[in-house]
């Protein structure tokens, strides 16, 4: 599949006033993106997102690694022509009506007039503001801005669409037709790379995604084979287990239900290695069901685990 | 043109964009009103003035003051706008579209040298409104004496842009209005140096640091003509093309210098 985005090794280090201090907010991110596929780029605050794709975008430099768009470099004018880009809670000229604003973009893109017109109001239809239009944008709420940074990140028609956090500021309908937009996108061939920490937004519309912790990589992959890899059995067992049992090699959790009843949570592959020892202590297995780990739980305990290496997940 | 700028359809893009922007901002607003102050300040003045006097103050207050107004609107949307645009993060999607940095630069420079020639404009027609109100006539080359200040107030425009593009707001009024004060006073330093004695004659060091500044600083004096309006010495039009040359060499200097600060700079 051809690359869309190609990101090797990225670092970013930021260095305080007087170079006093250094915070490295991006440590070594490798992956990929292919043409036609929405991306989720996902992590809690903190974790990188913003700083990847403003290095995507050409806004930061990385400080060693390399990304690249398209094929060519972040920022350059032929790659930035068929590039959309929405950053984090976009801020516009308070004075200007957005039918305004977009035709400034609309006159950088080299859009003829005629057909920068039609665009902008058939984009201003599709993002919900056709009444909105003639308002200057200082009197525009969060939700409404965000619409409008939607509208300029499409106006190009471009090929790759980057947008951080997408649904920030949105009303849950406004987030229901941002992912059916998103998802209609990618029925005409675009591809999408979306940064979010909103995980159900995630889950319903992408193909892959990529965990940032700490700017590291934690997970990488299909959304499917990342949560195969928590699959889980959940196994009860009648009796007190001895206190062994919980360190015991593949046993994720020990807990009692009521008084009589032990719960052991166990990772799939070891979950024979645990019958086998269960019987051969003699002890009552009353049910072995499998249990599929959430996204949510997937990205809690990355958020919550130390410093590990990227797991790729093939799929 | 278009390789020393790029291209002029993205840079008009954003010139139309700051004029737009600008015109309708409250401080500029503001700032009209302020001018508006001025020249019906410079008619009570005018007033106190001996009778043979009033036609010099009028002429002389009045230009001075569109002068002075004409570089608070320069500093202070110079280093206000590109400010702004970083601290609320209107850059992120200007400078994320196919448009180099110095590009948006120059197209910044460009929509506030507009917006300085429509302020200009606006007061120029108050303080001749007033001149002829009083009976005063106009004077001969008032034109030239205009234009020549717009040209001042562009080249500190360029000197506040350059300092925005890296310093804080603050910093940058205070660099911008120390160029325009040194700037103004240079013509002192001119003849101090040819002077038959005094400092800048019997020290070298101090000399030396003379000549820098008279190197290193533009001569805003060139533009400040209102004496010889005031004594009706000709103004011709070739002097004020000179001019222009003068500060559009020292506009593409500041513009060249903010420009590859701009590029290296990362917008985190």
């Amino acid at each position: 599949m051809e690359d869309m985005i190609a990101v090797e090794g990225l670092r970013k280090v930021f260095h305080t006033p007087f170079r006093r201090r250094r915070v490295e907010a991006v440590k070594g991110v490798t992956f990929t993106v292919g043409r036609g596929e929405i991306f989720g780029f996902l992590g809690p605050n903190g974790a990188g997102k913003t700083t990847t794709l403003k290095m995507l975008v050409g806004l930061i430099r990385p400080t060693s690694g390399r990304a690249r768009i398209l094929g060519g470099e972040p920022g350059a004018i032929d790659i930035m022509a068929r590039v959309g880009f929405l950053p984090e809670q976009p801020y516009f000229y308070d004075y200007l009506k957005p039918t305004e604003l977009l035709d400034t973009f609309g006159r950088i893109f080299g859009i003829p007039a005629a057909e920068r017109r039609r665009r902008i109001d058939k984009l201003l239809d599709l993002v919900g503001l056709g009444d909105a239009k003639n308002r200057i944008l200082r009197k525009f709420s969060k939700g409404m801005l965000q619409r409008v940074g939607i509208a300029q990140a499409l106006l190009n028609d471009p090929e790759l669409i980057l947008l951080d956090e997408p649904m920030s500021g949105l009303d849950p309908v406004g987030r229901k037709e941002v992912i059916d937009l998103i998802a209609s996108l990618k029925d005409q061939g675009k591809t999408v790379f979306f940064s979010s920490h909103i995980l159900a937004d995630i889950e319903r519309l992408c193909d892959r995604v990529v965990i940032l912790h700490k700017g590291e990589v934690r997970h990488a992959g299909t959304l499917e084979a990342l949560l195969a890899q928590g699959d889980r059995k959940e196994i009860l067992v009648a009796g007190t287990l001895e206190d062994g049992w919980a360190a015991r090699t593949g046993v994720v959790a020990v807990d009692r239900i009521g008084g009589r009843v032990t719960r052991l949570l166990v990772e799939a592959g070891a979950a024979d290695g645990v019958l086998r020892a269960l019987l051969e202590a003699r002890l009552e297995i009353l049910q072995v069901s499998d249990r599929r780990i959430s996204l949510e739980e997937l990205f809690v305990q990355t958020a919550g685990s130390g410093p590990v290496g990227a797991k790729e997940v093939a799929g | 043109m278009k390789n020393l700028l790029g291209s002029p359809r993205r840079v008009a893009a954003i010139a139309r964009n700051t004029f737009i922007e600008a015109s309708r901002n409250r401080a500029f607003i503001g700032l009209g009103i302020a001018a508006m102050g001025l020249v019906a300040s410079s008619m009570a003045i005018s007033g106190l003035a001996i009778a043979d006097q009033m036609a010099r103050v009028l002429v002389d207050f009045g230009l001075f003051s569109i002068a002075i107004l004409e570089v608070v609107i320069a500093v202070t949307m110079g280093v206000i706008l590109v400010y702004k645009e970083i601290d609320r993060k209107t850059f992120y999607v200007i400078l994320t579209k196919p448009i180099r940095r110095s590009e948006v630069l120059a197209g910044k420079f460009f929509g506030l040298a507009a917006v300085l020639a429509i302020a200009l404009a606006l007061m120029s027609v108050a303080w001749i409104g007033s001149l002829a109100l009083r009976g005063v006539p106009i004077p001969h080359d008032i034109a030239q004496a205009l234009v020549l200040t717009w040209l001042q107030a562009v080249l500190v425009t360029s000197v506040a842009l350059f300092f925005s593009s890296f310093a804080s707001p603050i910093l940058s009024g205070v660099f911008t209005l120390g160029i325009y004060l040194a700037g103004t006073t240079l013509y002192v330093l001119e003849d101090l140096l040819t002077a038959r004695k005094g400092v800048l004659v019997t020290n070298d060091a101090a000399r030396a640091v003379a000549r820098t500044a008279l190197t290193i600083l533009p001569d805003l004096s060139v533009f400040n003509l209102g004496k010889e309006l005031i004594l009706g010495i000709p103004i011709g039009w070739d002097y004020v093309a000179a001019s222009g040359v003068y500060c559009l060499g020292w506009c593409l200097l500041f513009w060249g210098l903010a420009a590859l600060i701009f590029e290296r700079r990362d917008f985190a």
